[in-house]
């Protein structure tokens, strides 16, 4: 069987990129690769918010009013400036080139529009072009002069002045921003003219203490020197990155300015000054509210780092709350996932609530993206990351690993999951936040890589898990002590284990950079994807509920597999069609709307990198049971013939020569799934959630109902109910007639029937077809009126004082039955009784049972009919009334006992249903015949596709034509019986004769299945139960009407073009 | 033990799997450290512990995986029950949903993990259910309660925050054929006990053995029947360990 992931990994290879436009090209290449198209580089080394696009760059020297100069490139994007040297120019510091390779650029700075006061061209007395910035902070002007073409030049500008006026109205945003944030009463000592009155919150950490010994920590002095650099290079929102800023992060961020220098450096804050009232709205909106993931927060809300005070009091606790809580109704996805409490803990020490909250979005999304996902599938595929850098920096490590069946992940998630926070003490393990937020999720490795290098000599020691955690258990808990401590030179001694770790991972590790991870990454995904799309089958398959032990595990696989197939094609399709038509509509892409879609074709559309919805609506259903019932799938699929036009698209993209190549249907390359009533009907029967939607559950369950029937009375209690739609034991003639369309719709291709009734009615050839099923269905019509029952009884007698009562006619159908069974049947409620107890028998006297049936009742037959189709006569079927009917009739009761189970094909060997059947489903009535080799599979289709599409209209035709029919029944119904029966042989005859006209052109064996189908409505053996079966007025209608129809051949595909129009 | 020389030690690798927050983590806290912490952080990932069990015949040493308890993580399970010889499958007895949880992981060890591994069915939190107090042995204890359930099932006392029954968990567990108790880490009741009993119900032949080449009669025999005759098996065991002091 093909798993899911194999069917996913082959749609998308079916997708040719040539006939891609580019757009579309770098979205799905985005997500088979690893997301790195330009925009998202772009973002990434800018940390900026998902609905930024590069849409200029420009060669540039930036000359700082500190005197620096840095030569580098300018970008522009929607509401940024942002500048990255190329190559420190004026640099002094060098301790920080050990990380230059690997870490970020020496100079630059990530500018939002909204907090530029100024741009001036300035002029210079050269031919240069050089603009003069005045950020929101006075006392700060950049030069900004351009090495380009000036057209090139002149172009930029005028960019950069067009997205300044767009961004004026984001002030608001950023006087609250700047108010929050501690560098600006830093700087400004508190007296800032925005009134930042009072000290910014600055985390838990204000009131509870921060961890650590400050003195030891030196955080006086290292709060001096920010002081310093900020009031040179800007702070917050316009600060400028100098490599002074990396070496001050690198020694370790001060207490109070440790969360707004994480927000800063991961980005966030560009997040919070674009949603400035989210946290709050988010809080608001769901105030009260309960879910999942609410509970499992709760759970731990007291098991955060519980030994910090500022989590044993309420406050703590609160913020803790708040802030996981919000998140997890911002992104139910993801919602609540253990160690994500751990890590908000810690960024709560240093930050406020809102700032926590839009942090850890920023971790979510970007920096440690799939980690605390429903399938974590990011931790997984980080370890397995991990595990190939140690191998290959570390062979012989590695090599003992594996040979000790130490299995490194072990120790190594939780170092990852919660980014070190429990695993070293607090104190160092911020000190590696503060590099991990600022050069990104390398960092992670490389520490991880660090730890496992200097502990390597006692590592290989270790034989077994237990020695192997225990060994570096015990490193952590001595990072504070001396490196070297028997060392003579008295700075070595001074260097501590952690000041050791971070040296030999920065250093040692420098060529592990975020290009390794990445690259690492894309290596690795599809395997990881795989083994936990593997488990969650597994899982998810054991635990779908009793109803699903009717299926064979085969059959449940396939269903899963084509469960996720349908709906995360479909999504991928409808997201790819949204981006087409938005890329047609406006000329400029909306890059907000772009960045969405590309990020749900990244994140969504495997099971493995979790769940988006998993709910089918009903389109995704009708796409669904295409796959699995032929029946399911539309006539006349438009796209066969116009690929261009098809789906529910405008009509003026067909005019788009450059588009009319790609299949933008809504189908994909599937084949074109009907919309029955039908279909609706079994769709709202499953969804027994009332949800308008199925899950994977609901859809076995239906499934299960459907196929894992153990005997035919189920089966035809199963299509019962599906018409009763008031539960009330009735099906009225509104749903009579519906029955009787389904049963054509569902039957319309061919299906099984049985080889005794093919053996009776079309001489030994065992096919199936639609044929013998017209008549059928039309007997089920007329017995379905003459057996039913008044609504209520005591206007029925009213209305029928011409005629005996219907207890009467029911009468005389018990006396007719008590001949037989020598049993005495009140009711055709019990008439069931009989039959079932005739179907025995029905073998060797089906003559008898048709005589029983039909023979003695013409009469009554004739005006209960007559009754039935009177209007003004409501009346309905009962269950056992359904059920005589269906027996009554062998190729009804043939296709109740196996022939509709068997129209949903599930799993290729689906003869392993738990019923034991043994008919292969998978050979449909045309695989048959065109196999048979007599005839071309397309003639013999487009033959049996009138027929079928004739049989749809019996239906309707029979309700257009009730009231004719009643009046011509009035005329002739009580002394009409013996004129009836010479009538009845013309009209069998006229049937015959219009199939052969119809049928003139197609092949031999075609006619003669045709004249098959007219034996078998209109010629039973039975000379006597022929002419009671035509006798009924509305099966004669039924049938005669085939043979109009059939000699006007229908051209169903137009309508269907239009129809698809009309969508 | 009086059984002159060192008797046969092995080690044995025991997984602990249930719903979030049932007491996992602080019922091996119990068992190795016999100490216990109200608000203990969630296990992320898995935390490894090492402790030693003195039986009459030979030394089990368990090598305890403590698996995170959130759905989420279940898909880590498999690298942490790969291999092992017992399961200790924990749920809350006040809290009804855990035991569906419960008898998920069930499921699976009995598909996915070794064969023959032995399952240990466990009810934590009865300090929280009116029977904390009692100090009768695990058999005893379960006819007790299970007579006391039938009785007032729907009226509990004050303060009785039982959800499940022992009756209901006891026949899950005869059923699936499982070892089966009620235990409260916080207050030490039953903890040893269940530990004692999985090393017992170990079958010999699956222990690799250290001290010494396997010798002399097991406890329990094999998974299967250790149910069946545990209440003589468990009792001795039981007071061999006490007097031994299994914390070592």
């Amino acid at each position: 069987m093909l798993s899911l992931s194999s069917l996913i990994s082959k749609a998308s290879s079916l997708i040719d990129p040539n006939i891609l436009p580019p757009s579309l090209l770098n979205q799905v290449n985005g997500s088979t690769n690893d997301g790195q198209t330009p925009a998202v580089l772009f973002r990434s080394n800018f940390r900026l918010p998902d609905s930024e696009s590069p849409l200029a760059v420009i060669p540039c020297e930036l000359s700082l009013p500190t005197g620096e100069h840095y030569f580098g490139r300018l970008h522009l994007s929607e509401s940024f400036l942002c500048f990255s040297s190329s190559a420190p120019s004026s640099v002094s510091g060098t301790s920080s080139s050990s990380s230059s390779a690997a870490g970020p650029p020496s100079c630059g700075f990530t500018l939002p529009l909204v907090a530029i006061r100024r741009v001036e061209r300035l002029h210079s007395r050269s031919y240069l072009f050089a603009l003069a910035v005045t950020t929101w902070h006075n006392d700060q002007k950049l030069t900004l002069q351009f090495n380009s073409l000036r057209s090139t030049c002149e172009k930029f500008c005028e960019a950069l002045k067009k997205n300044l006026r767009s961004q004026m109205s984001e002030m608001k945003n950023l006087r609250m921003l700047v108010g929050s944030c501690y560098s600006e009463w830093l700087v400004t000592g508190g007296k800032s003219k925005d009134g930042a009155k009072e000290e910014p919150d600055a985390g838990l950490g204000m009131v509870w203490r921060y961890p650590g010994d400050a003195k030891k920590l030196r955080d006086r002095s290292k709060m001096r020197l920010w002081a310093e650099y900020l009031r040179e290079n800007g702070r917050n929102i316009t600060l400028i990155r100098q490599p002074t800023f990396h070496k001050l992060i690198r020694v370790g961020l001060p207490n109070r300015l440790r969360g707004e220098v994480w927000e800063l450096t991961s980005g966030s804050l560009y997040r919070r000054l674009f949603n400035p009232t989210l946290y709050t709205d988010t809080l608001t909106e769901f105030s009260g509210r309960h879910s999942l993931s609410i509970d499992e927060i709760e759970k731990d809300l007291n098991r955060s780092l519980p030994e910090y005070p500022g989590f044993q009091s309420e406050e703590g606790i609160g913020r803790l709350r708040r802030v996981l809580s919000a998140y997890s109704w911002k992104n139910p996805d993801v919602g609540y996932c253990q160690a994500m409490n751990i890590v908000v803990a810690a960024l709560l020490i240093y930050m406020s609530e809102t700032q926590a909250f839009f942090l850890l979005s920023t971790l979510c999304d970007r920096l440690v993206p799939g980690y605390y996902s429903q399938t974590m599938y990011g931790t997984l595929l980080d370890q397995r990351v991990f595990e190939s850098l140690v191998e290959k920096t570390m062979p012989i490590l590695w090599e003992h690993l594996v040979k000790s069946d130490v299995q490194l992940s072990v120790v190594s998630l939780p170092w990852f999951l919660s980014l070190f926070i429990n695993s070293m003490p607090l104190v160092f393990a911020f000190r590696v936040l503060d590099v991990f937020f600022l050069e990104g999720p390398k960092v992670l490795f490389q520490v991880g890589l660090a730890i496992l290098r200097i502990n390597g000599e006692e590592l290989l020691d270790v034989t077994d898990d237990g020695a192997f955690i225990s060994c570096l258990k015990n490193y952590f808990l001595r990072l504070d002590e001396s490196a070297h401590p028997r060392s003579d030179n008295e700075k070595l001694r001074a260097v501590t284990r952690f000041q050791e770790l971070m040296v030999v991972a920065f250093r040692e590790f420098s060529g592990i950079t975020e290009q390794t991870i990445t690259d690492q990454r894309t290596k690795h995904k599809d395997s990881v994807l795989s083994s936990i799309e593997s488990f969650a089958k597994r899982t998810t398959l054991r635990n779908l509920g009793p109803e699903s032990k009717r299926l064979s595990t085969n059959d449940l696989g396939y269903i899963y597999d084509r469960f996720y197939k349908v709906l995360y094609e479909r999504q991928e399709r409808l997201v790819a069609i949204e981006l087409e038509k938005e890329r047609l509509n406006e000329k400029k892409i909306m890059s907000s709307a772009r960045s969405i879609g590309e990020k749900s074709i990244n994140e969504k559309g495997r099971i493995g990198l979790g769940p988006s919805s998993q709910l089918m609506d009903y389109d995704y259903f009708r796409e669904f049971l295409a796959g699995v019932a032929k029946w399911a799938i539309a006539d006349s699929p438009s796209q066969l013939f116009s690929p261009g036009l098809g789906g529910s698209l405008d009509p003026q993209w067909g005019g788009n020569g450059r588009k009319k190549s790609i299949n933008l249907s809504p189908w994909g390359d599937n084949a074109e799934p009907a919309d029955h009533e039908f279909m609706q009907r079994l769709f709202r029967r499953w969804d027994t959630d009332y949800r308008s939607g199925l899950s994977l559950q609901d859809v076995v369950a239906g499934l299960a109902g459907i196929k894992g029937k153990k005997d035919i009375m189920e089966s035809i209690s199963y299509f019962f109910e599906l018409y009763d739609d008031d539960g009330d034991g009735r099906v009225d003639r509104e749903g009579i007639l519906r029955i009787s369309e389904a049963l054509l719709f569902i039957t319309r291709r061919g299906w099984e029937t049985p080889p005794n009734i093919g053996d009776q009615n079309r001489n030994g050839e065992g096919k199936g077809g639609t044929d013998p099923f017209l008549g059928s269905v039309s007997g089920f019509i007329r017995r379905c009126f003459e057996y039913a029952d008044p609504d209520q009884q005591g206007k029925q007698e009213e209305v029928s004082t011409g005629v005996e009562g219907m207890d009467e006619l029911v009468d005389l159908l018990d006396l007719a039955s008590d001949d037989e069974d020598g049993e005495s049947v009140k009711s055709p409620v019990k008439e069931k009784g009989a039959i079932k107890g005739k179907e025995k028998e029905k073998d060797e006297d089906t003559e008898e049972k048709n005589s029983l049936d039909i023979d003695p009742n013409t009469r009554p037959s004739a005006m209960s009919a007559n009754i039935a189709l009177d209007p003004a006569n409501p009346l309905h079927i009962t269950l056992p009334t359904f059920r005589m009917i269906v027996l009554a009739d062998e190729v009804l009761e043939y296709f109740f006992e196996t022939g509709f189970a068997d129209s949903i094909v599930l799993s290729t060997d689906g003869s392993k249903t738990p019923s034991g059947r043994n008919i292969s489903a998978g050979a449909s009535a045309f695989g048959n015949l065109g196999g048979g080799g007599i005839a071309g599979a397309k003639g013999l289709r487009g033959v049996l596709d009138n027929i079928v599409n004739d049989g749809m209209r019996v239906a309707q035709e029979v309700r257009r034509r009730m009231d004719e029919a009643q009046k011509e029944l009035e005329r002739n119904a009580v002394p009409g019986k013996y004129k009836e029966d010479e009538e009845e042989e013309g009209d069998a005859k006229s049937i015959m004769e219009g199939d052969r006209d119809l049928l003139k052109g197609a092949e031999a064996s075609v006619v003669d299945e045709a004249a098959k189908l007219a034996i078998k409505t209109g010629l039973p053996e039975d000379g006597e139960a022929s002419g009671t079966l035509l006798g009924s007025p509305t099966s004669s209608l039924a049938t005669t009407h085939v043979g109009e129809e059939l000699r006007t051949p229908t051209t169903p595909m137009p309508t269907r073009v239009e129809f698809e129009m009309d969508k | 033990m009086a059984e002159g020389g060192p008797k046969p030690s092995s080690s044995v690798k025991l997984v602990l799997l249930g719903e979030a927050a049932v007491g996992k983590s602080s019922l091996v806290l119990r068992f190795v450290n016999d100490d216990f912490q109200e608000n203990r952080e969630p296990t992320i990932g898995a935390a490894f512990l090492t402790q030693k069990c003195n039986l009459p015949s030979r030394t089990i040493k368990f090598e305890i995986w403590d698996t995170a308890g959130q759905e989420r993580f279940a898909s880590l399970a498999p690298m942490y029950y790969r291999n092992a010889q017992s399961a200790l499958v924990v749920y809350d007895l006040t809290k009804a949903s855990s035991l569906a949880k419960a008898k998920h992981w069930v499921a699976e060890l009995q598909r996915q993990a070794s064969p023959g591994i032995v399952i240990a069915l466990v009810g934590n939190k009865l300090d929280l259910t009116n029977q904390s107090t009692g100090l009768e042995s695990s058999m005893g204890g379960l006819s007790l309660s299970a007579a006391a359930s039938d009785g007032d099932e729907e009226e509990e006392e004050e303060g009785d925050a039982r959800q499940i029954t022992t009756a209901e968990a006891k026949s899950y567990a005869d059923e699936e054929g499982l070892l089966f108790f009620e235990t409260s880490a916080k207050t030490g009741h039953n903890v040893q006990e269940v530990f004692t009993a999985i090393a017992n119900a170990i079958p010999e032949s699956t222990l690799k053995t250290r001290g010494g080449p396997g010798s002399g009669r097991t406890g329990g025999g094999a998974a299967g029947d250790t149910f069946g005759g545990s209440g003589g098996v468990n009792l001795s065991a039981v007071g061999e360990t006490n007097k031994d002091g299994c914390a070592c």
